[in-house]
C-alpha cells in the first residue's frame, strides 16, 4: 500500500481509518486533526510511535484492527456495491458535518447517485420509535410526504416503526430521502426493510460510515444518530417513549445548535411521553410539514396562518354586534327591551337594527324584532361554546 | 321372492343425499349381507335392526336377506339408516305392504328393544329429503320438531318400531310408555358429542341463549370500542380490538351476538342444519334463531378451526359461528396454520374440506372479531407502565397478525384501560342493548332497501369496484381520506374499505349518503388515527 503520494493516499488513509476507528472516537478525530490521515494510518499500519491519549491496551487493539484492514480491497467491494467513500476535502463533504468537531466522521460511504453535499444542504431528520402506533406510522409518513413535496430531503434511520414509514412517505411522494444506516451500507438492516433501503438507493441516498460488510451493535446506533442530527437543519421527533434512542438524536440535534421539534401524541400514550417531555424543554411543537419548514426553511417560508373560519357576524360594528347579540333566540323583543339588553339608547338600538335587517339578520315583526333563521343558526353556533 | 324397498338420507357434511333402502329374500341359507359402501357403525346395523325386530314382536325371515343402500358408490355411515333397514325387511317378509314403503324417508336409530333414537343431522336429512321431493318422513319422536322446521313435509315422529309398523299396516297403534321424568332422557345419550361442552352449557349456542345476561351498558367508557362494535353489527364488517389485558375486549365481543338482528328463516335453517350435524341442538330448542357466538381457545388446531377430523369431516368453529360472530382472543397466539386457514372461508363464505371418505362443503359466513394485547407482556404504550419487551419482540408480535388476514378487517379499534374515574361515575355505562340493537336493525334495513336487487345485503359484501360506482359520498367527503391515499398512508383497498364503512356509519347515523363527518369517523375506524371526529354514534344521531 502506498499511503505517501497525494490525494490518493490521503483518501486511501481514510478508507483504512474507517475500517480500523470507531465512529465517534473523539481521540482518533484529535489524532486526525493534530497529524493528518496519512500520519495516523502511517502509525497504525507500521506500529510507529504510540499516539497520545489511549491506554496500551486499546493501542494493541487498533493494531490488532489494523492489521486486517485492506482499503483497497474495501474501495473494491464498494465499487462493485455501487458504492463510493466521501472524506472530508471532497467536493461531495457536507460541511455541515465539521460542526462534530472531532467527532466528525472521517468518512462516508454513500450509496445513490445524487450528490450528498447538495442534498444535506436542504434536509430535515424525521426520526422516531421502532415500534411505533398507527398515529405514529401515520403522522411520520404524513410528514414525509409533505416535506418532499415542500422541496426538502427527508432524512431517517432505516429502522422499522417511524423511520420506514417517512422513508415510504418521501418515496410515495416522489421526493428525496436519505437513510442513514448504523452499518456497512452494502448491508440491509433491518433484513425486512431491503427492498426499502434499495428502493431508497435508486431514488435517493443510503450513507453511513461504517465500511462495507460490518455489522450494527447497539453502541454504533447511538453514535449513529450524531451524523443524522448534524447533517440536517432540524430534527423532528414523532413519536418516543421515555428511553428511545430517537431522544438522544434530538439532544444532539440540540448540542448542534439545530432545530429540535416534536409532533405531540395523546398525553395518555406512554409512547409520546419522551416527546411531549422534550417539548416542555426547548424543542417546538410541530403538526405538519409547513410547520417544519417555516422552522427550518429560508426567510419568509412561512406556515399559512391557521385559524377557524371568519363568520360574516365577526365583521359588524361592536355597538350592531351588541343588538344582535341582544335579540333573543327565540320570538321576537320590543326595541325597548333589546335597548336595554344592549346597553344603549333606543334610537341607536333602532337604526342598528334597520342596519342588521338590510343585511339580513334579523327581521321586523309588528312592533318586535326578531332573529332570522339563517342568524339564528350563526349565532346559536357562535354562543354555544360559552 | 320377496322384495321392498324405502328412503333414508346420506350426510356429506350438511348436505343429504336420499339412499334408496332395498331388501331382497332369497330361498337358501339364511344370512343378512349389506352392500353399499357402509362403514363401521352402518355395518353394525344388521345385528340391532335383528334384535329390534324381533323385540318388537315381529318375525325375522330365516332366509338369505340381502340389503342395498343405493346409490352404491356414495359412502355411507352412522346409525340413522336403521329405521329404513327395519321397515324394508319387513316390507320384504310382507310384514308390512312394500307398497306403502317406497315414497317415504325413514330416520333414526333402533335400540335393541326396538326404540327409535334419534341420530345427528336430521334437519339438513329431512330437507335433502324435500328438496327431491319427498312428502313423508318418518323420525325419532324427540327430533320430531326439528324435522318439522322444513316446510311441504308430513312428519311422522315415531317412539319405536312396533308403533311404526302399527302404523304402517294400518293397526291400532300401541301407546309407548313416556320415558320416567327426572332423570335425563337416555334417548339423548349419544347424540350429543362428547366433548363440545353441550351438557355444561358452555357450547356456542346456549351462550348466545344466555346472553340476557349481558348487556352493552355495562361496558364503561369505551367510546370508540363501543361505535366499533356497533358498526361491526350494522355492516357485518370484521372487527380488531387492541388494548392491553382487562380492557374490557371479551366483554365486548361477547355483546355483540346480542346486537345482531335476529336470523331471518332461511338463516335459521342454515345455522340450525350446521348445529344439527355438530350434535349441538340443544334439546328443547330445534329452531336456532338469534346469531350463534362461537370463541375458540387460542390453543384451537387448523381443523377445529375450520372443520375436519377423520373419515367424514365435521364442522369446525367457522361453521359454527356461520350467520354470527367468531371471536378469536389473543389472536397471535394461534398457530399461524389455524389462521391462515381462515381466509378461504372469510373470502368465500363457506369452507371445502377434503377427506378420505369424500369432501364436504360448510358454510362458514361468520363476522370476525380479533382480539390482541398489543405487545406480548400487554403494557406497550401505556403511560405509568413500564413495556419491557424490546421493540423487535413487539413488532415480532405484531407483524403474526399482519398481513392477508389484517387486509380483510374492516375496522380496528384500540381499547384502553378504563380509569378509576370512569368506573366509580355515576352513570357510567353507556347505551344499552335495546337501543344499540334498535339502530343497528334499522341501519341494516336501510342498506338493504339500498342493496335491493343485488346479491349483497350488508355493506361488507359490496366490492369496492361496485361501491365506487354505483353509489356515490356527498361531494367533498372523500376528501380527507383521497389526500391519505395520495400521501401514501392508505392503500386502494384501505380507500375502499374507508368508503365501505362509511357507508354503515351514515346508515347507522340517517343519512341518505356519507358526508366528510361519517368518512372521517370511517377513517378513524380504520387507520386508528384520531380525526376529531365525536365518537359514539349516539351523539351523531
Amino acid at each position: 500500500m502506498s499511503l505517501g503520494d497525494e490525494p490518493a493516499g490521503e483518501l486511501l488513509a481514510r478508507v483504512f481509518l474507517s475500517r480500523v476507528l470507531e465512529p465517534g472516537d473523539e481521540v482518533g478525530g484529535r489524532w486526525l486533526r493534530e497529524l493528518g490521515a496519512v500520519e495516523v494510518a502511517r502509525r497504525l499500519r507500521d506500529g510507529g510511535p504510540q499516539l497520545v491519549g489511549i491506554t496500551d491496551k486499546r493501542w494493541a487493539g487498533l493494531l490488532d484492527r489494523a492489521e486486517q484492514a485492506e482499503p483497497e480491497r474495501d474501495l473494491a467491494v464498494a465499487q462493485e456495491a455501487g458504492m463510493r467513500f466521501v472524506a472530508p476535502g471532497d467536493g461531495e463533504w457536507p460541511g455541515q458535518l465539521d460542526d462534530l468537531g472531532d467527532a466528525r466522521p472521517v468518512g462516508l460511504w454513500v450509496r445513490g447517485r445524487p450528490s450528498l453535499r447538495m442534498w444535506a444542504l436542504r434536509s430535515v431528520a424525521v426520526v422516531g420509535a421502532r415500534a411505533c402506533t398507527e398515529y405514529g406510522a401515520h403522522m411520520a409518513a404524513t410528514l414525509g410526504a409533505g416535506l418532499a413535496e415542500h422541496g426538502w430531503v427527508v432524512v431517517s434511520g432505516g429502522a422499522y416503526g417511524v423511520d420506514g414509514a417517512v422513508h415510504r412517505g418521501a418515496l410515495g411522494a416522489g421526493g428525496a430521502t436519505v437513510a442513514v444506516l448504523a452499518c456497512g451500507t452494502d448491508r440491509a438492516y433491518p433484513r425486512g426493510h431491503t427492498e426499502l433501503l434499495g428502493r431508497i438507493a435508486e431514488q435517493g441516498l443510503v450513507i453511513g460510515e461504517l465500511p462495507p460488510g460490518d455489522h450494527p451493535t447497539p453502541s454504533r446506533f447511538i453514535v449513529r444518530n450524531r451524523v443524522i442530527a448534524a447533517l440536517t437543519r432540524g430534527t423532528v421527533v414523532v413519536e418516543a417513549a421515555h428511553r428511545s434512542g430517537s431522544l438522544v438524536t434530538a439532544r444532539a440535534a440540540q448540542r448542534l445548535g439545530r432545530h429540535t421539534m416534536g409532533v405531540p401524541g395523546p398525553a395518555t400514550s406512554g409512547l409520546s411521553a419522551g416527546v411531549h417531555e422534550l417539548l416542555r424543554g426547548d424543542a417546538v411543537l410541530v403538526t405538519d410539514a409547513a410547520e417544519v419548514v417555516e422552522l427550518v426553511g429560508d426567510m419568509g417560508e412561512l406556515a399559512p396562518d391557521r385559524r377557524g373560519p371568519v363568520l360574516p357576524r365577526d365583521l359588524l360594528e361592536p355597538g350592531a354586534r351588541r343588538v344582535l347579540a341582544a335579540l333573543p333566540g327565540r320570538g321576537a323583543a320590543p326595541p325597548g327591551d333589546i335597548a336595554r339588553g344592549a346597553q344603549t339608547t333606543q334610537d341607536d338600538a333602532i337604526a342598528r337594527l334597520y342596519e342588521l335587517r338590510s343585511l339580513g339578520y334579523v327581521e321586523r315583526h309588528g312592533d318586535g324584532w326578531k332573529l332570522t333563521r339563517q342568524a339564528m343558526i350563526s349565532v346559536r353556533g357562535g354562543r354555544s361554546p360559552c | 321372492m320377496g322384495f321392498a324397498r324405502t328412503c333414508s338420507v346420506a350426510l356429506v357434511g350438511v348436505e343429504g343425499v336420499v339412499v334408496e333402502v332395498q331388501a331382497d329374500l332369497e330361498p337358501g341359507v339364511a344370512a343378512f349381507t349389506l352392500v353399499g359402501l357402509p362403514d363401521k357403525s352402518l355395518s353394525e346395523s344388521r345385528d340391532r335392526v335383528r334384535a329390534a325386530v324381533v323385540n318388537s314382536g315381529a318375525e325375522w325371515p330365516q332366509k338369505k336377506l340381502t340389503v342395498g343402500l343405493s346409490p352404491a358408490s356414495v359412502p355411507k355411515g352412522g346409525s340413522g339408516f336403521d329405521l329404513a333397514v327395519a321397515c324394508a325387511v319387513l316390507g320384504a317378509c310382507e310384514r308390512i305392504d312394500p307398497r306403502v314403503l317406497a315414497d317415504i324417508v325413514m330416520i333414526g336409530e333402533l335400540g335393541l328393544d326396538g326404540r327409535v333414537r334419534p341420530v345427528r343431522g336430521i334437519l339438513p336429512a329431512v330437507l335433502a329429503a324435500a328438496d327431491a321431493g319427498y312428502e313423508q318422513v318418518v323420525v325419532p319422536e324427540c327430533a320430531a320438531a326439528e324435522a318439522s322446521l322444513v316446510p311441504g313435509v308430513s312428519v311422522l315422529g315415531v317412539r319405536s318400531l312396533r308403533q311404526l309398523i302399527a302404523v304402517l299396516a294400518d293397526e291400532p297403534v300401541p301407546e309407548e310408555e313416556p320415558d320416567e321424568q327426572g332423570r335425563p332422557d337416555p334417548l339423548l345419550a349419544g347424540l350429543r358429542v362428547p366433548g363440545t361442552g353441550a351438557a355444561t352449557g358452555m357450547n356456542s349456542l346456549d351462550a348466545a341463549q344466555h346472553d340476557q345476561g349481558h348487556d352493552l351498558a355495562d361496558v364503561v367508557g369505551q367510546i370508540s370500542a363501543r361505535t366499533a362494535v356497533e358498526v361491526a353489527a350494522a355492516g357485518g364488517h370484521h372487527l380488531f380490538l387492541e388494548g392491553p389485558p382487562g380492557a374490557g375486549k371479551t366483554m365486548l365481543a361477547e355483546r355483540l351476538p346480542a346486537i345482531l338482528p335476529l336470523l331471518s328463516r332461511q338463516e335459521s335453517l342454515e345455522v340450525t342444519a350446521v348445529h344439527s350435524v355438530a350434535g349441538l341442538l340443544p334439546p328443547g330448542k330445534p329452531l336456532i334463531d338469534v346469531a350463534p357466538y362461537c370463541a375458540p381457545h387460542h390453543s384451537a388446531t387448523m381443523q377445529a378451526l375450520v372443520g375436519g377430523g377423520p373419515g367424514v369431516a365435521r364442522p369446525g368453529a367457522v361453521s359454527l359461528s356461520h350467520r354470527g360472530v367468531l371471536f378469536l382472543d389473543e389472536t397471535p397466539e394461534f398457530s399461524s396454520h389455524a389462521l391462515d386457514a381462515l381466509r378461504q372461508p372469510l373470502e368465500a363464505g363457506h369452507v371445502v374440506i377434503a377427506r378420505s371418505a369424500g369432501v364436504v362443503r360448510f358454510p362458514a359466513r361468520f363476522l370476525m372479531v380479533l382480539a390482541a394485547n398489543p405487545c406480548p407482556c400487554g403494557r406497550f404504550s401505556q403511560v405509568d407502565d413500564f413495556c419491557e419487551c424490546p421493540p423487535s419482540a413487539i413488532r415480532r408480535y405484531q407483524a403474526r397478525l399482519s398481513g392477508p388476514l389484517l387486509d380483510r378487517v374492516d375496522l380496528r379499534v384500540e381499547v384502553d384501560r378504563v380509569t378509576r374515574a370512569q368506573l366509580t361515575q355515576r352513570g357510567a355505562g353507556g347505551e344499552s342493548t335495546t337501543t344499540v340493537a334498535d339502530r343497528v336493525r334499522a341501519a341494516r334495513e336501510r342498506a338493504a332497501a339500498r342493496l335491493v336487487g343485488t346479491p349483497w345485503r350488508t355493506n361488507s359484501e359490496v366490492p369496492g369496484r361496485e361501491l365506487r360506482s354505483r353509489w356515490h359520498a356527498a361531494p367533498g367527503a372523500m376528501d380527507e381520506a383521497e389526500r391519505n391515499l395520495e400521501r401514501g398512508v392508505l392503500t386502494a383497498r384501505g380507500l375502499d374499505r374507508v368508503l365501505r364503512v362509511a357507508w354503515t356509519v351514515a346508515d347507522l347515523v340517517g343519512h341518505d349518503r356519507p358526508d366528510a363527518t361519517d368518512v372521517a369517523l370511517a377513517l378513524q375506524l380504520r387507520t386508528g388515527v384520531p380525526r376529531g371526529v365525536p365518537m359514539a354514534i349516539g351523539a351523531l344521531t
